[in-house]
This record gives C-alpha cells, sequence and structure tokens, in this order.
C-alpha cells in the first residue's frame, strides 16, 4: 500500500527526534526544521481535508486513512491504523501549533539543548500519535510515549520541588492509563470483536448491553478524567505546572490536557453512548465541581503560574460539561474549546514564565505595576487574560458560548453554575491584571527587561491564532462537524 | 432613480474604518508622534464613519426601510433530532432600520466631535496611541452594537464596548484608583453579561423551537420587522420562559446602564478621562442598556411582568440616582449620578411600552450630557481639580464654557424650549397616559416627577458653584483660561444640537426615525399642564439651587441638623459600594481562601496520606525479599500450591455449590 | 503397554522424582546440589512428556511429547552450561558457593 500523508509525518517526527537528540548543539535548529515541515505538513493535511462520510453500516471512515497488519493471531487482530476526522484535525494542527511555539520560545535553552529539544519533540510524537491512533495498543504506546518525556522536562529542567511534582504527575497519570487500557481492553473483549482496530469496535461496542457500557465506560472516564483533570484528582497539576519549566508547561496544558479530552471523545462517546448517557449526571456532578472548583481556587491564587493552572481546571471542566451533554453541538463545542484553550494556556503560560524570567519572581501581591517597564509583556497578558476570560473576537467565546448553549439545551438553568464560574473567572483575571500590571511600580528589579525577540515571536504567532480563529471560528467548525458528531441528538 | 438604500448594504464600513483606525494606531504606536499620537488618524477614521453614519441616518429619514445584511458567523449542520433538528446558523450582519440609524447619527457625531475635543484636551498626556486605539476599537465596536442584526452579535459587541471601557477608565493606569474603578466596572456589568447571555439564550431557545412561521432555517435568529407581536402570540405572550428571558435581558440593560443594583461602577468609572466619561459613560455606551431593552421590545418582545419589572428598575433608579447626585462635592460625579438618573426615564418609557420615547430622551440626552461633561472637562483642564468647593468665579475667565455648560444645564432640566424639555417631558406624559393601566405605576410616576425638582437642584448646584461668585474659593488654583479652540468648537456644536435638538421630531422626515414621539397631534389642556408643572418643578430646583449656592454663597448644613445623617447616607452612596466590597472581597475571597486550604491540606492531605499508608506498606513487604535464592524458590513453590489447592479443591466445591 | 509399567506406576515415579527435586531445591545450599536438584525435577516432567506420548493416537502427535522431552533436555543442558558458569563466577568472587550469602542484587 501507499504511504499517506500521516505515516510520512510519523516518519518526520521520528526522524526529526532522532536527529535532534543527536544534533548536538545545533539541536535548536534541527528542532525548528522539523517543526516547520511538521507545520507544513499540517497544513498540507488542513487543506487536502475531505472527510469520506460513513458507508451503509454507519461505521465512521476517516480521512487519510491507512491501515496495516501488525500482528494477527485467530482471536485477535492488532493493526497499525490511523486517520484523521473533523474531531481529530484541530489537535493535529494545535500540536503542530504547540510545537514550533515552544521550540521558538525556548530557543535559548541552554541546559543540555539537545535533549531538552529532543524530549519536546517526544512529546508532540506522542501526542499526534495519540491523535491519529485507530488501534488500542498504538493509542497507548502513544499515550505512554507522551508521559515519559513530560516526566524528565519536569524532573530535570523543573523547579526547586521538582522531584516531587514529576513524581506525584507520573503516578497519577500512570495509574490513571492502567485503568484507560483494562477498560480499554475490556472493551475488545466484551465485545467480542476480536480486533483491537477502532473500525472493527465501533459496531459491537455500540452493541454492548447498556449496563456493561456504563461500567466500562467509568473505567475510561477515571482514566481520562485524571488527564483532564477533574477534581478531585486534580492536584497532580498544580504542582507540575508550577514546578515545569516554562516549555513544558505549555506542552502540558496545550497538549497533554487535550489527550483526555480527546480520548474521552473517540474512545468514550463514540464507542459506548449508552454508557455516557446513563453516566452523565455523575459527569454533570464533576464537571460544575471541576468549573467552580477552579475558578474559585483561581481566585485564592498568589502565584500567576498556579492562577492560570486552576484556570485550567475550571476551562476543562466546561470541556466536560460540553461531554457530558452528548450532542453535536456539544461535542463541537468540547473540541474547539479545547483547541481555544490549547492556544490561550500556551499563551499564558508563556507569560508567567516571561514574568519570572524579567522580574525573579510571579508573586502577583508583591510585584506590581509592570505596563510601564514591560509594555509588550503586559499587552500579551491582557490578551492571554481576556481571551481566557471568553471576551468576543477572541478565541474562547464561540467555544464556551457552544458550550453553554449546549448545556441549556440539556439541563436548563444548570447552565447558571457555569455562568458563574465565568463571573469569578472575570474576577480572578481582573484582580490579576489589576495587582500585576496596574497600579504603581513595586517590586521590580533594575535588570528587568521586556521580552526577547524569540519570546515575542512565539506569543505573537499564538495572539494572531487566538484572534484569527476568534473572529473566525467558522474555519474550524466547518472541520469540526465533518466528523460522527452528526450523529449526535 | 437609485435610491438611498444602495447604501445600507455598505453599513458594515462604519464599524470598519474604525477597525482600521485601531489597527494602524495601536502597531503604530509610538511612531505616530508626529499625528498626535495617532489621534489625526482616529479623527480621520471617525470623519468619515461618521459621513457615512450620517448619510445612512439620512437615507432611513427618506427611506424608512429594514436592510438586513449578513453572513454566517458559526453554523452546525442539520442532525436531524435533538433541539435543533434542521441545525442552526449564528450570523454576523447589518440591519439598517429607523432604530438603528438614530443611533448611528448619535453615536458617529458625539464620537468624531469628543475625538477631535480630545486632540486639544489629552494633548499632554503619556500614552496617546493607546488612548486613540481604545477609543477607536470603541467606537468601531459601539457601531458594531448599533447595527447588530440579531441578539447574538448584540452581545458580541456589546462584551467589545465594555472591554474597551474598562481599558479607558484604567487609562491611567498607575493610578490604584483608576484600576480598582477599572476592574469594578469591568465586574459590576460582568454581572449583568451573564444574565443577558442566558436571555440570549432563552430567546434562542425560544426562536429554534417555537419561531417565526418556516422554523428556524428561514428566519435565523435575526431581528425581524414585526416579529414581536407574533412571539408574543405564539409564546401566549406570558410564558414563564419568556418572562424570565426579558428580565434577563433587563439584568444585563441593568449592568450596562448602571441601573438600580448594578449601578455603583458609573460614578466610580469617572476615574477616566472627562472625555471618555463624555462618550462612553454619557453619550454611547451606557445607553446601549436602553437601546437593548428598545431593541428587544421591538424585536423580541417583553411580556406584562417584564414590562413592570423594567418600569420599577428604571422609575425607582431616577430618584435614587437623583438623590445621591445632590451632595457630591466632585463636579464629574454629579454628572455621573446624573446620568445614572436620566439612563432611568428611558428605562421607565420603555418598560411602560414607549420604546421610540425612550430612544427620543436617549438621543437629546447623548447631545446634553456629552457637552455637561465636555464643559466639565475645560474646567478641569483649567483648575486642575475636580472639586466643587474650590472652584468659584470662573464665568469671567471661562465665557464660552460657562456659557455651553449652561445650555447643557437648562437643557437637562428640561427648561422650555432646550431639548431635554421635549424628551423628558415626553416620556411624563407617556407614562401618565399609561397609568391606568397598573396601579403600581403610580409610585413610580411620582418618583419620577419628583427627580424633575431634585435635577433641577443638582446640576444648578454644580453650576453655581463653579462659574458664580467672584473668584474661585481655593486661592492656590491657577489662573483660569479659556480652553482652546479645538475643544471649544466640538462643546459649541453640541450646545447647538442641546438646543434644538429636541425638535426632531417635528421635522416630518426625522419622525420617521422615531415614529411614535414627540409631542402627539392630540395636544390636550392636561398634556399642556403637565408639561407647565414639569417646567414648573424644574424651575423650583433651580431657584432653590440659587438661594442656597448663586452668587458664589456656600451652604452650609448645621452642625446638629437632622439632615446631617441623610447627607452622609447619600455621601456614603446608601453603602452599597461598601456593600458589595464586603460581598466581593471579604465573602468571596475568604470564601476561595478557604478553598484553597481544602484543596491544599484535604484533597492533597489524602492523597498524601494514601502515599505514606502504602508507603509503610511497601516498607514492611520488601522484608520478604531477602535475596536468599531459597526462600524465593520456596515462595513459587507454597504458589504452586495455593493454586493446585484452588484448582482441585476449592474450584470444584464452589462448582458444586454455587451451580456451573 | 505390559501390566508392569501401569500409568500409576508411572506417576508414582515421577511424582516421586519430582518431591526429590524440590526437597533438594528447598534444603540445599551448595549451588552444584542445587542444580542437580532442579534437574531431577526436570527430569519428572520430560518422562511424563515421554510417557503419555506413547498413548497418543497419531503418529504426528506422539511427536508432540516427544519433541517437547527432547527440548526440555537440550534446555536443561544449556541451564546446566550456564549455572556451572556462575557457580565458578560465585566461588571466585566470594570463596564459596553457598547461595544463602550471595544477597548482593537485594535491593
Amino acid at each position: 500500500m501507499a504511504v499517506g500523508i500521516i505515516s510520512v509525518v510519523l516518519l518526520t517526527l521520528v526522524g526529526g527526534t532522532l536527529l535532534t537528540f543527536a544534533a548536538g548543539r545545533w539541536a535548536r535548529y534541527v528542532a525548528l526544521g522539523t517543526s516547520l515541515v511538521f507545520l507544513f505538513e499540517a497544513a498540507y493535511m488542513l487543506s487536502a481535508f475531505v472527510w469520506p462520510l460513513p458507508n451503509g453500516a454507519g461505521v465512521p471512515l476517516y480521512a487519510f486513512s491507512e491501515t496495516a497488519p501488525w500482528v494477527h493471531l485467530s482471536w485477535l487482530t492488532i493493526n497499525y491504523s490511523v486517520g484523521v476526522d473533523g474531531i481529530s484535525l484541530p489537535f493535529v494542527l494545535l500540536t503542530a501549533i504547540l510545537q514550533i511555539v515552544t521550540v521558538v520560545y525556548t530557543f535559548e535553552e541552554d541546559r543540555h539543548p539537545a535533549a531538552w529539544f529532543g524530549l519536546v519533540l517526544l512529546t508532540c510524537l506522542g501526542s499526534f500519535g495519540v491523535f491519529v491512533s485507530l488501534d488500542i495498543l498504538q493509542f497507548f504506546l502513544f499515550w505512554e510515549a507522551v508521559l515519559i518525556p513530560m516526566f524528565f522536562i519536569i524532573g530535570y529542567w523543573g523547579g526547586v520541588r521538582r522531584r516531587y511534582a514529576a513524581l506525584k504527575f507520573l503516578l497519577y497519570t500512570h495509574v490513571a492509563s492502567v485503568v484507560m487500557l483494562v477498560s480499554l481492553f475490556a472493551v475488545a473483549f466484551y465485545s467480542h470483536a476480536a480486533s483491537f482496530d477502532f473500525s472493527d469496535l465501533y459496531g459491537p461496542a455500540q452493541g454492548l448491553a447498556t449496563t456493561t457500557q456504563v461500567v466500562l465506560f467509568l473505567g475510561l472516564f477515571f482514566g481520562f478524567g485524571v488527564k483532564f483533570p477533574v477534581v478531585p484528582f486534580h492536584t497532580w497539576l498544580p504542582d507540575a505546572h508550577v514546578e515545569a519549566p516554562t516549555g513544558g508547561s505549555v506542552l502540558l496544558a496545550g497538549l497533554l490536557l487535550k489527550l483526555g479530552g480527546y480520548g474521552l471523545i473517540r474512545w468514550g462517546l463514540e464507542l459506548l453512548p449508552s454508557g455516557l448517557e446513563h453516566a452523565a449526571p455523575l459527569l454533570y456532578a464533576v464537571a460544575f465541581a471541576s468549573i467552580l472548583w477552579g475558578a474559585f481556587m483561581s481566585l485564592a491564587q498568589r502565584d500567576l503560574k498556579k492562577l492560570v493552572a486552576y484556570s485550567s481546571i475550571n476551562h476543562m471542566g466546561i470541556v466536560l460539561l460540553a461531554i457530558a451533554v452528548y450532542s453535536s453541538l456539544g461535542v463541537m463545542a468540547a473540541v474547539l474549546l479545547m483547541f481555544a484553550h490549547g492556544i490561550v494556556s500556551a499563551l499564558l503560560f508563556m507569560v508567567s514564565g516571561s514574568v519570572h524570567d524579567s522580574f525573579g519572581s510571579r508573586d502577583i501581591v508583591s510585584v506590581n505595576g509592570i505596563t510601564a517597564r514591560t509594555p509588550v509583556l503586559a499587552t500579551m497578558i491582557m490578551i492571554g487574560a481576556l481571551a481566557s476570560l471568553g471576551l468576543p473576537a477572541l478565541v474562547s467565546f464561540p467555544a464556551e458560548f457552544s458550550a453553554f448553549l449546549a448545556t441549556w439545551d440539556r439541563l436548563g438553568y444548570f447552565v447558571l453554575l457555569p455562568l458563574l464560574g465565568l463571573v469569578i473567572t472575570a474576577a480572578f483575571y481582573l484582580w490579576m491584571m489589576q495587582r500585576l500590571l496596574f497600579g504603581p511600580a513595586r517590586n521590580l528589579p533594575e535588570r528587568a527587561h521586556d521580552l526577547p525577540a524569540h519570546e515575542a515571536i512565539a506569543m505573537g504567532l499564538l495572539v494572531a491564532l487566538i484572534v484569527l480563529y476568534g473572529i473566525l471560528p467558522s474555519l474550524l467548525t466547518n472541520i469540526i462537524v465533518a466528523s460522527p458528531i452528526h450523529l449526535l441528538p | 432613480m437609485v435610491g438611498w438604500s444602495v447604501l445600507f448594504p455598505y453599513a458594515y464600513l462604519v464599524p470598519l474604518l474604525m477597525v482600521g483606525s485601531f489597527v494602524v494606531v495601536g502597531l503604530g504606536g509610538t511612531r505616530l508622534r508626529r499625528f498626535a499620537g495617532g489621534g489625526w488618524i482616529a479623527v480621520a477614521a471617525a470623519g468619515a464613519s461618521m459621513v457615512l453614519g450620517v448619510l445612512l441616518g439620512v437615507a432611513e429619514m427618506l427611506d424608512p426601510t429594514y436592510t438586513d445584511t449578513h453572513v454566517v458567523w458559526l453554523s452546525l449542520p442539520a442532525t436531524g433530532t435533538g433541539t435543533f433538528p434542521n441545525g442552526f446558523e449564528l450570523v454576523m450582519g447589518t440591519l439598517v432600520d429607523p432604530l438603528s440609524g438614530l443611533m448611528l447619527l448619535v453615536v458617529t457625531i458625539v464620537g468624531f466631535l469628543v475625538l477631535v475635543y480630545s486632540l486639544g484636551y489629552m494633548a499632554h498626556e503619556k500614552g496617546l496611541p493607546r488612548y486613540f486605539a481604545e477609543l477607536s476599537l470603541f467606537l468601531a465596536a459601539m457601531n458594531g452594537l448599533v447595527l447588530a442584526d440579531n441578539l447574538f452579535e448584540f452581545f458580541v459587541f456589546w462584551e467589545l464596548v465594555g472591554v474597551c471601557s474598562y481599558f479607558l477608565i484604567g487609562f491611567f493606569y498607575e493610578k490604584p484608583s483608576a484600576a480598582s474603578a477599572a476592574k469594578e466596572a469591568f465586574l459590576v456589568t460582568r454581572v449583568g453579561d451573564v444574565m443577558f447571555l442566558l436571555g440570549v439564550f432563552l430567546y434562542f431557545y425560544v426562536y429554534a423551537t417555537s419561531g417565526p412561521a418556516g422554523g428556524w432555517a428561514a428566519h435565523g435568529f435575526l431581528f425581524v420587522q414585526g416579529s414581536s407581536p407574533f412571539l408574543a402570540g405564539v409564546m401566549g405572550g406570558s410564558t414563564p420562559l419568556l418572562t424570565v428571558a426579558g428580565l434577563m435581558i433587563l439584568g444585563g440593560a441593568a449592568g450596562k446602564s448602571a441601573q438600580f443594583p448594578l449601578h455603583v461602577w458609573l460614578p466610580d468609572a469617572m476615574e477616566g478621562p472627562t472625555t471618555v466619561s463624555a462618550l462612553i459613560h454619557a453619550a454611547t455606551m451606557v445607553a446601549a442598556g436602553v437601546y437593548l431593552l428598545a431593541v428587544t421590545s421591538l424585536f423580541l418582545g417583553f411580556t406584562a411582568t417584564d414590562d413592570l419589572a423594567i418600569v420599577a428598575i428604571g422609575g425607582f433608579t431616577t430618584f435614587f440616582a437623583a438623590t445621591m447626585a445632590l451632595v457630591q462635592p466632585d463636579i464629574k460625579r454629579v454628572i455621573a449620578y446624573s446620568t445614572i438618573s436620566q439612563l432611568g426615564y428611558m428605562v421607565l418609557a420603555v418598560g411602560a411600552g414607549f420604546a421610540m420615547v425612550g430612544m427620543y430622551h436617549l438621543f437629546t440626552h447623548a447631545f446634553f450630557k456629552a457637552l455637561l461633561f465636555l464643559a466639565a472637562g475645560a474646567v478641569i483642564h483649567a483648575v486642575g481639580t475636580q472639586d466643587l468647593f474650590k472652584m468659584g468665579g470662573l464665568r469671567r475667565t471661562m465665557r464660552i464654557t460657562s456659557g455651553v455648560f449652561l445650555v447643557g444645564a437648562l437643557s437637562l432640566s428640561g427648561i422650555f424650549p432646550f431639548a431635554g424639555f421635549w424628551s423628558k417631558d415626553d416620556v411624563l406624559s407617556s407614562l401618565f397616559g399609561e397609568l391606568g393601566s397598573h396601579p403600581l405605576y403610580w409610585p413610580f410616576y411620582l418618583l419620577a416627577l419628583a427627580t424633575v425638582f431634585l435635577t433641577g437642584y443638582y446640576i444648578f448646584r454644580v453650576w453655581f458653584l463653579t462659574f458664580s461668585g467672584e473668584n474661585p474659593r481655593d486661592r492656590s488654583l491657577p489662573a483660569a483660561h479659556e480652553a482652546p479652540g479645538v475643544m471649544l468648537v466640538p462643546m459649541i456644536v453640541l450646545a447647538i444640537f442641546a438646543t434644538v435638538g429636541g425638535l426632531f421630531p417635528f421635522v416630518p422626515a426625522f419622525a420617521h426615525l422615531l415614529p411614535g414621539a414627540g409631542i402627539p397631534p392630540s395636544y390636550t389642556a392636561t398634556d399642556l399642564a403637565l408639561s407647565a408643572l414639569s417646567v414648573g418643578l424644574a424651575a423650583g430646583g433651580i431657584l432653590t439651587a440659587w438661594a442656597f449656592w448663586g452668587n458664589g454663597r456656600v451652604f452650609e448644613l448645621p452642625a446638629g441638623s437632622a439632615a446631617q445623617p441623610v447627607r452622609r447616607l447619600l455621601l456614603k452612596r446608601y453603602y452599597f459600594k461598601a456593600g458589595y466590597d464586603a460581598l466581593g472581597l471579604t465573602g468571596v475571597y475568604t470564601f476561595a481562601r478557604l478553598c484553597d486550604f481544602v484543596d491544599r491540606y484535604i484533597i492533597d492531605g489524602v492523597v498524601h496520606g494514601l502515599e505514606r499508608s502504602f508507603g509503610g506498606l511497601s516498607e514492611r513487604g520488601r522484608r520478604i525479599q531477602s535475596g536468599v535464592v531459597l526462600d524465593y524458590a520456596s515462595y513459587v513453590v507454597a504458589g504452586v500450591v495455593v493454586l493446585l489447592l484452588f484448582l482441585l479443591v476449592v474450584g470444584p466445591y464452589l462448582v458444586a455449590t454455587w451451580g456451573s | 503397554m505390559t501390566d508392569a509399567f501401569t500409568t500409576a506406576g508411572f506417576l508414582a515415579l515421577s511424582g516421586a522424582l519430582l518431591a526429590l527435586g524440590l526437597f533438594g531445591i528447598l534444603t540445599r545450599r551448595n549451588f552444584i546440589l542445587l542444580l542437580v536438584s532442579i534437574e531431577i525435577a526436570v527430569n519428572a516432567a520430560v518422562l511424563n512428556f515421554v510417557y503419555f506420548a506413547a498413548f497418543a493416537p497419531t503418529t504426528a502427535e506422539a511427536l508432540n511429547g516427544q519433541s517437547a522431552a527432547i527440548v526440555i533436555v537440550a534446555l536443561a543442558a544449556t541451564e546446566i552450561a550456564v549455572g556451572l558458569a556462575i557457580v565458578l563466577g560465585l566461588n571466585r568472587l566470594r570463596g564459596s558457593i553457598d547461595v544463602t550469602g550471595a544477597t548482593d542484587l537485594r535491593l
């Protein structure tokens, strides 16, 4: 069979990662080159994307799909199976974007640059693999391939308590992924599909008895939920973010959290729809708790990075809510919101890192009035905060609007709970801006400098995307709807 | 013949020109020093958009049609099931109709004049590119809001004007009070915005499930002429859903138009430059709440309960705000409270079912209130203080300013024949005609009437304290001087509008923009008596002000007077601000800290406890691992024995007991 | 099949060998004796494979058991080779081939 674009991308990333590890002091250029090629390939996928409509049997088809036998036993088929649809393509684009901005932002990394850039590329390789894999084993291998580099990124380049944070991150996510793997195996075996391939599982899994579906779905929900993360399995996130280096935080918030949401849609919602429907009340409760808890926790933080980390919990709670309402609008909103959160939180973690670099502290209570000293950085902080609190014309707004509309459609006045979260979100960002950006300058060291060029370029790229997709969200939504979500109510 | 209507599809250019100005000035930054910090670019763009806006307004006068142009912004394809079986489309577009034509006139003209005035007023400030960029973005968003052709788009621009207002209030960001006021404004209006958002959902839902004939696909969510009666008919006019939707819209409008109980932010918003106060916090943005109510009432419909709530909020706010204006020592704050009070009149009119009368007052108010702010700005510019008790006698040095301020004050008080008289009288007489429809209208009518007296008093208190007398009371003030021409010309233009603006509905063409407003053809003796009553009340207020403050007099309330606690209550703004601070800062923040504690020590505590217990377990478990091969061999044997036992003994026993 | 070689007898023989081997494995501390004990236990399995192969209906299936026996014998040979190499190494390192003393890899 011919080698498709997805295999080409995988080969590019594998080759680029290996070359980067080997490239020594030239690593950053190799990494940048790889990222540019990846971005180019992702753009090609975006432009050439045509979603094949499902055939008569209702099994969804995928664009750029490739299937090759990998392990064939009489009782089990494992394939190399890849493909994208409207649900995964935005994440492919997100991966390409975040890879290049991370490489550019950390272009001047001087502690073991080859290892750093190699691990960054490896994380993105794993994420890309997760988003395109349509086979349980392959999916799991890529899934794990994301955790290991992130463990080292936090554990080596991290802050003072990096060992604690890295271990906590690894334990939480690893326990979750074991549960996820077992649940996926159970889906494969209980449905008697005799295959790990998504297309083979699709029909049999949907035909499972409701009780079985609910149990299996709850297993998957635990596995993916820790990654979201949902309350009360969220405490690894702030620690990991606070200790992670800026580039690590960008990937962690931008990509790793999305793996959970994507997985829940692809392997949970699509395979076990009645499991989701019957488990929905639990999901609602968890989602509301995450939204409000994340918002209130953000309000209490003094550390800019921790504030942003808790706001991620709030936003991913909205994503969970949108998935749980189980409607085409909800899934569209969830994917769009994850994309939005990916680029917005990347920007916010970058500004947190730059604040720390410039002023030696991220404490918004003691560092005040930085606008006059570092206007460009201050502008970036404002744009990031406004995007995150859902200002129209910036990317989160259409996503949050759709999510709340879907929630209203299913749950009626319960939508007031996430709307309350929206007010608190505005409150903590405004409070942060009032303290950090405005007022008389306090505790600003003499050496404080505005953004270096490479950081400004990385942030500028993100801002451009935030505005572009905020004004023209249909660029993304027209892709997202080219997926099985039209089967949903 | 090519009609005026060829212009209508190009209405999007009005906001787009200002977006262009925002981008150029925003990116140009300090490189634009030669263009007054980008001021000339902004003025040029605003001028062009004013020309187009006025043309559109005039076109609507001559050809009062509804022209809608839109593109799809976000769509969901048909799924065949669920709430939206045919999918839906959210669109962005422009609706040029008489109402938006009227608003375009107000927004583009006042916006242009304020920008011109800014060239003089702001000349010595730092950060001019930021100022002009933000003001351009504001005008773009405001024009977009005016032209919005559906409630969703309205919300989008609504939020954008809100954020521009946030940045402009916080323009002097190094002042902690400005930063705090900006945050307060954003947060308080955000509460209203969330209600508005819910209102959008509710109307959207009503439309999607039982919208105008032809269903969702045919009409979208657009404002369609005459759809309000239809909706009311479909929903029986009084379903709980529609009532709640209307109340939510009222909540949004109350946030933006600073109506009770979300009024606290507007006086504090005076921390921004005076130009911003004039344009945003008097003439345009705060009036958007009234515009929202008018648009909703025309296109979507309120139920009777909603109308009563609107009347109550508007009527009460009118009086409530006016009382606080009585004692303020700060010139801008008095005018700010008067804005809240006047907005209350407009809300009152919309609630009583006279949306056009409310818009009429909005129209005249925009001019005289912008004028008052700009004149106050000229005074502040000249003497460098906002404290009324330090000023005095400025009439001698600032003849033109004192004159135009007087025009504005007369117009605000509602003295015949200034603009404010016509519209305020229209509000009062319309409400008077409705008094029979609900007994609860009476108290609010009386409050509105009493406010006329208060208005005359407080605005002339300002005028006397500022301009009358011989010399400034504070001798250390710099010698005042008349404002430069670039500031005077906009004020004079506004003064002309504030004088004759009320007569516009009497021009037949212009009346197309305000159908139903203005003095009715059946003008009776009762109407005349009512007009005389309100002018009399206003004149009484002015005379009272003269008695207390005229000719440089300063009225001191006796120390032991029974009125002192009242004065104190008014100065403290009925303790609303303190209450909200206690609720917001102390209450919510303490709760957040509590959450933080729980997160740190309870949720993570459980995790760490688990970790410790597993750690202890494994500490004991590792002792099994002796390293002696023979021990391991015995574990293997023991394991095999257990398995064998299970297979041979336990298994068969279970099968025998429980069946296969 | 003659009467002298009953199934019960074979099973008893291989069981006895296994028990003997296990007893040796659990009690011997000398590495060489340990290896000898393992061999005895393994041979119990070989005996079973060969014996039950004789009952196979076809030659092909009989070969299954016999080839398993041959594989085990071959494995045992390699195992002894490796085992003796370890014995030599252990003796050189510690001067003794007592297995209970070799606990350096313990965590």
